[in-house]
């Protein structure tokens, strides 16, 4: 361009589209085809539309996943709600009454039923964890013979046809069972053996109180088993017996007791014991003795009784009294002044000492009021002298037939090989195993039987009271239950219910007079659960103390094993559960593992710490296991829990998340724990579970245990208690007579009043809270399996509990307190999310995933979490559980288990309590449906539903009727960490225990 | 300027020995960028590069697997992690307050250092920022910690969390670091572009150096500007740490729970940058041959300054113990005990021996001033700064309120070799730093060379 300096290449070289360029500086709309941009705005736009249809029709459709509507609904039935069904846990044989609660169509929570006279609602670990039981792929799904999976018609025309041959031969047959509380089961069985020359069913409880039956036999002429009622007793002494654990009944028993606890008028409770037991630890007063000496201190007590009634026994001397006398003394006292209303219990299975605590009930009246034997228990019916005589019965080949139904002979008998080599000589074993177990995978036919949830059943777990149990869910494999088997080898085959309806009409139905019509009682009996019936009172002669002789004198020994069931495992029914597995034992807080239980002092003098394994050697009967020190147990005393190493369990080799440095939760070729039934003994009458002169040695070796507690005083080390000399003040306690004096005992500080946080978040709603009666928690933990149950809390191995990862919501804290003499005081504290008003977590979370509800909860919300963890730091109480892994949820049939109400967390995000938000929500739903407001007790967290203590209260702290509103008004309550000013929802109440100063 | 008078002000050494001119110093400092590396180099650098890669092994598998691949437990929820973290961060702040807060006090004696302190800084404060991101359970979704617009309410980020805070402290602070280090760099860039003999280099120093043309104008912006970027970055060394340490403070967790933070974080984190710059500074000046330029004078300046946070550290331990005596508070008091007498008693003296005793030897001028033991301390300066924020996270975490919840904490091979990767990575990158960019600020140095006669001549 003229008057220009600077040219562009194109320009001095000329290049022709350049030079077109200023006379095309408006190119004209629309713009050419393939002009100088090569693409139109038209071509665009066909093309962006061509490109978005195949885009579309390429896609496909959601793949859709299989969903097979009700071509028919359904009537009842509405999907994504729960329906709830009465029946009876079978879990073991105490027979508490719970509500299985179904979603679409499949049983997700056992609860409690409220109405059940025995259990009140309470349902304890065992229960609670039955449901996953349910759900075990391990299950057998159909009868095996010889090893090999066979068919029902196959199995029972091999029966039939062996059974027709025996019946010929006039052989023995018997049915070897544990206690059976089902009068329909017990009378088919009985009309089954009655169908042999030689039929008999013999009983035998793993867990024996045979002694008390036979006790009762000779001292009242009926082998029964009394019905305790706690509920009566001001005074209770137990001599070892675990009544509030693993006792019997111990839900129906803890229901009792509780009732006693309630203040001002505080019932005494003494346990003498050799070890530190659930209920030993919550004793007003707890004698430790070796375990020789618990008959000889209940010798001495019947002696003084005796003398004092003025009918003294005729004992040749007896040993010293190994306690001191004065304590005696007191027990005396304290026993004659509650006479009728006092109740002397033990769990020793020895005859002879028995026989001394049904005199001393006798002598204090208590026969009638708090022990009934006229319409005894049925909890408990073994015989041990019958079940060893079927030993060698069958050791001589006399028996022809054998049954085997809810026991594991081979397992927990201390000669289970024996019993392994005697069924070899029988030649017809049948076993009704639900998985090929030690004993059942000897038989020749094992034919599953149903889950209780699967079943058609009854139960008379006590006189009287009668429970129907029904299923929640259709048998999910080929099993079949115990009255069709039988009634298919007598050659009458008919379905349970039928069975179960018949037995009724004819024998129960009459036994009650308040329904006209068979059917309406029926009705009326599944819906609520149970029915209350005559039951004839057993005859029984008056008290006879026939030549009662004394009990053993002590032997002395270095080292006496004690053998003891875990609140959890029992007898070793339940180690497949790998909930009850992981579950803290209330006592030890290990998990995954049984151990050497020691005194600190012996522990001290051998140079024993925790984990050293110990070699436990008696005879030829020896077993390695990892050492732990125990407060409050006898200095003579090793202690080891039955129910581990069971065949089987090595399937939980993987259970936890598999990482570089995670270890196995068992070790290489190892099961969970070792097996101590082989230190039973038989002393010719009834099952010993305690061996004196055992030999005890370290291997040298370490084995890591995997605990959830590893420090267990509230007061702080040793060494460091320069400047805090003082236990905290975490779980207050106070004595009976400080609390008469003043209700308010035992408070350390009050809290604040004042707050510079402005009261600007006012609850005009309900305003959720919690008050837990520290007094009546028992520890038992069933709080803690109910959670996982509800909350689909993951099992995370043993490595990872040993890691301090567990996952449990809830927890039961418990600590000891040391009072010289190698006494111990014990205390327990469930910790949950105390639902801070001034939440410290609610601060410090970048992303804003917890925060606060209109109604006081402290919301987590999955979805939102990154993993910080800044709010499990800043939670004084730490209660929040952070996801460390996936856990694994491989299992299907497991996975049916789980609560669609409630998120399964991803690696990654926080998790804590939620006050169970998803009942809450339900209940408010609920009411709003029916136009009513909410009312105290609609809402019910499955930890306070299922406290069989009902020692956790929830409810509206707006609503001043409320029981949380109440306790919150009783002196006794206060606020673990008030000081701090977080505000928290979650209130105590102070122990009382009913025991002098000091 | 060119008086040709001397000007050195009475009392003071000559900040660069060796009576250099300008161009000894564009040779001497260009000298290690422009010959091949040397063996001490390769070895430095494949070192290095193997702890990174150790690292992201280490981080990779710990990112696919679960946070569970550390030692933490649902009472320790930090240690390592945020540990790392703190003493990243710490070390960063030496480099600013050396670039910043010096210049503003016209402490000339900065210039030799200042170029690699800032690199240092800027090299640790990414090595801090990945412990944020991978501490996370759910590192994927990290972003979600930004105030960005979104349809979801929308949802805002909880503004008062500290860690909030820690994002934007930690963006600010490498953004100001990255910006104030790279624009200082840019003359230099610009001499080694001049100098560039193949053509890689010329490209890319040439790119970088933004077309610096040398004239007056220029050098007035970028003088105007450097002033005001020191001063945006010097409020950084203070509130940055603060912040960090806000990280505890705002928490209820005795031992966490402290008003003192703040100051005592920033007196630890000067005083642990200070020793990685003397670690640093000492090695490099021994083997590029420096020693003219990184005098044993600013050796000793640079531990008076050690010596004097190293006191308010020491200062402020001896503090928290007596307001925890003071305060009669249970908690509070066994927090200290248990640091002392506890399982981690051994962390708690390590870190009082190199934090507090050793330092004190400091005071001493023939220790002062001899470049071999001031590096053995530089390092122990390190190691007991590292574990003072392990003594402070872990010690307050696994034994608070409830004795139930007391646990035991051990690191994991995952941890270990996060922390080494850490490690790894800072050094890779100063080792590429040493070898292609120019550790002396050349044109900051020149201007506080000894101004003699021969020095007017720009172009001898």
């Amino acid at each position: 361009m003229p008057g220009n300096d600077r040219k562009s290449l194109e320009e001095r070289d000329g290049d022709p589209d350049f030079l077109r360029g200023p006379e095309d500086e408006f190119p004209e709309v629309p713009a050419t085809e393939g002009g100088r941009t090569g693409f139109s705005r038209r071509s665009f736009l066909k093309a962006a539309g061509f490109a978005t249809a195949g885009a579309l029709m390429g896609c496909k459709p959601a793949p859709l996943k299989k969903a097979i509507p009700y071509l028919i609904p359904a009537e009842e039935i509405t999907p994504g709600r729960a329906y709830w069904y009465a029946s009876m846990c079978g879990a073991c044989p105490a027979g508490c009454g719970i509500l299985i609660k179904n979603r679409d169509g499949r049983p997700i929570k056992l609860e409690g039923n409220p109405a059940h006279p025995l259990a009140r609602g309470g349902l304890c670990v065992v229960g609670q964890a039955a449901v996953l039981g349910l759900y075990d792929s391990q299950r057998l799904k159909a009868p095996v013979s010889g090893g090999k999976e066979s068919s029902w018609p196959a199995v029972d025309e091999a029966i039939r046809g062996r059974l027709k041959k025996i019946r010929a031969s006039r052989g023995k047959v018997r049915f070897l069972t544990g206690t059976i509380t089902s009068p329909t089961a017990r009378r088919m069985i009985s009309s089954f053996m009655a169908s042999f020359a030689d039929g008999k069913q013999v009983v035998y409880d793993a867990l024996s109180a045979s002694a008390i039956l036979d006790a009762h036999e000779a001292s009242h002429g009926a082998r029964v088993l009394p019905r305790y009622l706690f509920d009566r007793a001001d005074c209770i002494v137990s001599f070892d017996a675990d009544f509030l654990g693993t006792w019997i009944s111990p839900v129906e028993y803890t229901a009792g007791y509780t009732a006693k606890r309630a203040l001002p008028a505080l019932s005494h409770h003494t346990q003498i014991e050799s070890r530190l037991s659930l209920t030993g630890s919550n004793a007003d007063k707890r004698i430790r003795v070796g375990p020789s000496d618990i008959g000889l201190v209940l010798a001495h007590l019947a002696r003084r009784l005796a003398e004092d009634a003025g009918s003294p026994l005729s004992f040749r001397t007896l040993p010293p009294l190994p306690i001191d006398t004065g304590a005696l003394n007191e027990m005396i006292e304290r026993l004659l002044s509650n006479r009728g209303k006092s109740l002397v219990v033990s769990g020793l299975n020895d005859v002879d000492a028995q026989r001394l605590v049904n005199l001393v009930n006798h002598i204090l009246g208590n026969y009638g009021t708090t022990l009934d034997v006229k319409r005894p228990s049925y909890q408990k019916q073994g015989n041990d002298r019958d079940l060893y005589a079927l030993l060698d019965d069958m050791e001589s080949g006399e028996v022809a037939g054998i049954f085997l139904h809810g026991v594991n002979p081979v397992y927990d008998l201390p000669d289970g090989t024996r019993f392994a080599a005697a069924m070899k000589k029988v030649g017809l074993v049948v076993g009704f195993a639900e998985r090929s177990d030690e004993t059942a995978s000897l038989a020749h036919h094992i034919c599953p039987e149903h889950h209780f949830l699967e079943s058609w059943s009854d139960a008379e777990p006590v006189a009287g009271i009668l429970t129907i149990t029904q299923p929640a869910i259709r048998p999910l494999g080929g099993t079949r239950s115990l009255m069709e088997s039988i009634s298919a080898w007598m050659g009458t085959p008919k379905a349970d219910y039928d069975l179960l309806r018949e037995a009724w009409r004819s024998s129960v139905f009459t036994r009650q007079t308040l329904e006209r019509s068979y059917q309406a009682f029926w009705d009326k009996t599944v819906h609520d659960g149970y029915a209350m019936v005559g039951a004839t009172p057993v005859g029984t002669h008056p008290f006879s103390s026939s030549v009662m002789k004394g009990v053993p004198g002590p032997r002395p020994a270095e080292w006496t094993l004690v053998l003891y069931a875990k609140i959890g495992l029992l007898d070793g029914r339940h180690a497949h559960n790998p909930w009850l597995q992981e579950l803290p034992d209330p006592i030890s807080k290990i998990t995954w593992d049984n151990y050497v239980n020691v005194s600190p002092a012996t522990a001290a003098r051998f140079g024993i710490s925790d984990g050293d394994v110990l070699r436990i050697a008696a005879g030829s009967v020896a077993v390695e296991l990892p050492a732990h020190v125990q407060p409050g147990q006898h200095d003579a005393v090793a202690s080891i829990a039955l129910g581990y190493g069971r065949k089987g369990t090595d399937r939980f080799a993987n259970v936890g998340p598999q990482w570089l440095e995670g270890r196995p939760t068992v070790p290489e070729g190892g099961l969970v724990g070792k097996n101590a039934a082989p230190f039973r003994g038989f002393d010719g009458r009834s099952i010993q579970d305690w061996k004196p002169g055992v030999t005890v040695t370290r291997t040298g070796r370490r084995y890591d245990l995997a605990s959830a507690q590893t420090y267990h005083s509230l007061s702080v080390p040793e060494r460091m208690r320069g400047a805090n000399p003082e236990p905290r003040p975490i779980v207050q306690e106070a004595t009976l007579d400080a609390f008469l004096k003043n209700p308010a005992a035992g408070a350390t500080r009050g809290e604040d009043p004042a707050s510079l946080w402005p009261e600007d978040h006012k609850y005009t709603g309900a305003r959720w809270g919690m008050a837990i009666d520290l007094s009546a928690c028992t520890g038992c933990g069933a709080c803690v399996v109910a959670c996982q149950a509800e909350n689909n809390v993951p099992v995370v191995g043993k490595d990872e509990v040993r890691r301090r990862r567990e996952m449990h919501w809830i927890r039961i804290d418990r600590y000891y307190a040391e009072r010289g003499n190698g006494d111990v005081g014990v205390v327990f504290q469930p910790v949950m999310c105390h639902q801070c008003g001034n939440a410290p977590c609610e601060t410090v979370c970048p992303v804003l995933a917890t925060v606060h509800s209109s109604e006081g909860l402290n919301q987590q919300v999955y979805n939102r979490c990154v993993g910080t963890r800044y709010c499990a730091n800043n939670c004084p109480y730490k209660v929040r559980r952070f996801n460390w892994f996936d856990y694994p949820h491989e299992d299907k049939l497991q996975n049916m288990v789980l609560n669609p109400d409630v998120t399964i967390r991803s690696r990654g995000i926080m998790e804590k309590c939620t006050f169970c938000v998803q009942r809450i929500q339900e209940a408010k739903a609920e009411a709003r449906r029916q136009g009513r407001t909410l009312m105290d007790g609609d809402v019910q967290p499955a930890c306070m539903q299922s406290c069989p203590a009902k020692a956790i209260a929830f409810g509206n702290a707006n609503d001043p009727e409320s029981t949380v509103s109440k306790r919150k008004r009783d002196p006794r309550w206060y606020r673990v960490l008030a000081e701090l000013n977080v505000d928290p929802s979650v209130g105590y109440l102070r122990v009382i225990r009913n025991r002098e100063e000091g | 300027m060119s008086t040709g008078a001397r000007t050195y002000p009475p009392a003071h050494e000559p900040l660069i020995s060796g009576d250099k001119t300008l161009k000894q110093i564009t040779e001497d400092v260009c000298a290690p960028i422009e010959r091949r590396p040397t063996w001490l180099w390769w070895v430095g650098f494949l070192a290095s590069f193997c702890a990174l890669v150790l690292g992201i092994a280490a981080v990779s598998y710990q990112v696919a697997t679960g946070i569970g691949t550390w030692g933490l437990n649902r009472t320790v929820g930090w240690a390592f992690d945020i540990t790392n973290f703190v003493f990243w961060i710490g070390i960063g702040h030496a480099g600013t307050l050396i670039s910043a807060i010096l210049f503003l006090f016209r402490q000339k004696w900065r210039t030799s250092i200042n170029r690699s302190a800032e690199a240092m800084t800027i090299f640790a404060v990414m090595c801090a920022g990945v412990f944020p991101l991978i501490h996370m359970g759910r590192p994927w979704l990290a972003y979600w910690v930004l105030p960005y617009p979104n349809y979801r309410g929308p949802l805002w980020v909880n503004f008062r969390s500290p860690l909030l805070w820690d994002v934007f402290a930690i963006s600010t602070y490498f953004t100001i670091s990255a910006v104030f280090w790279f624009l200082g760099l840019v003359p230099d860039l610009a001499t080694l572009r001049d100098r560039a003999t193949t053509k890689i280099r010329k490209f890319l120093f040439g790119l970088f150096s933004l077309g610096w043309d040398g004239s007056n104008r220029t050098w007035m912006r970028y003088e105007t500007v450097y002033l005001l970027l020191a001063g945006l970055a010097t409020p950084l060394v203070l509130s940055v740490h603060t912040i960090v340490s806000f990280d505890f403070a705002t928490s209820v967790i005795p031992g966490w729970h402290t008003t003192i933070f703040p100051p005592y974080f920033v007196a630890g984190a000067i005083f642990s940058g200070f020793g990685m710059v003397l670690t640093l500074m000492l090695v490099t000046r021994k083997v590029l041959r420096f020693e003219d330029y990184i005098t044993i004078g600013h050796i000793e300046a640079m531990c008076k300054i050690i010596i004097a946070t190293g006191s308010i550290v020491g200062l402020a331990y001896g503090t928290e113990f007596f307001m925890a005596w003071y305060s009669a508070n249970e908690y509070e008091r066994f927090v200290f005990f248990n640091r002392a007498l506890g399982p981690f008693a051994w962390a708690y003296w390590t870190m009082v021996l190199c934090n507090v005793i050793t330092p004190q030897l400091l005071w001493f001028k023939k220790i002062r001033t001899n470049p071999g033991i001031v590096f053995v301390l530089s390092l122990v300066v390190n190691v007991g700064m590292w574990f003072e924020r392990f003594v402070i996270i872990v010690t307050s975490l696994h034994r608070d309120y409830l004795p139930s919840s007391w646990a035991d904490y051990s690191p994991t091979l995952v941890e270990v070799s996060t922390l080494v990767g850490s490690f790894g990575l800072f050094f890779t990158c100063f080792f590429l730093f040493a070898r292609f960019l120019p550790m002396i600020a050349m044109g900051e140095i020149k201007g506080v060379v000894g101004y003699t006669e021969r020095t007017t001549n720009v172009h001898e």
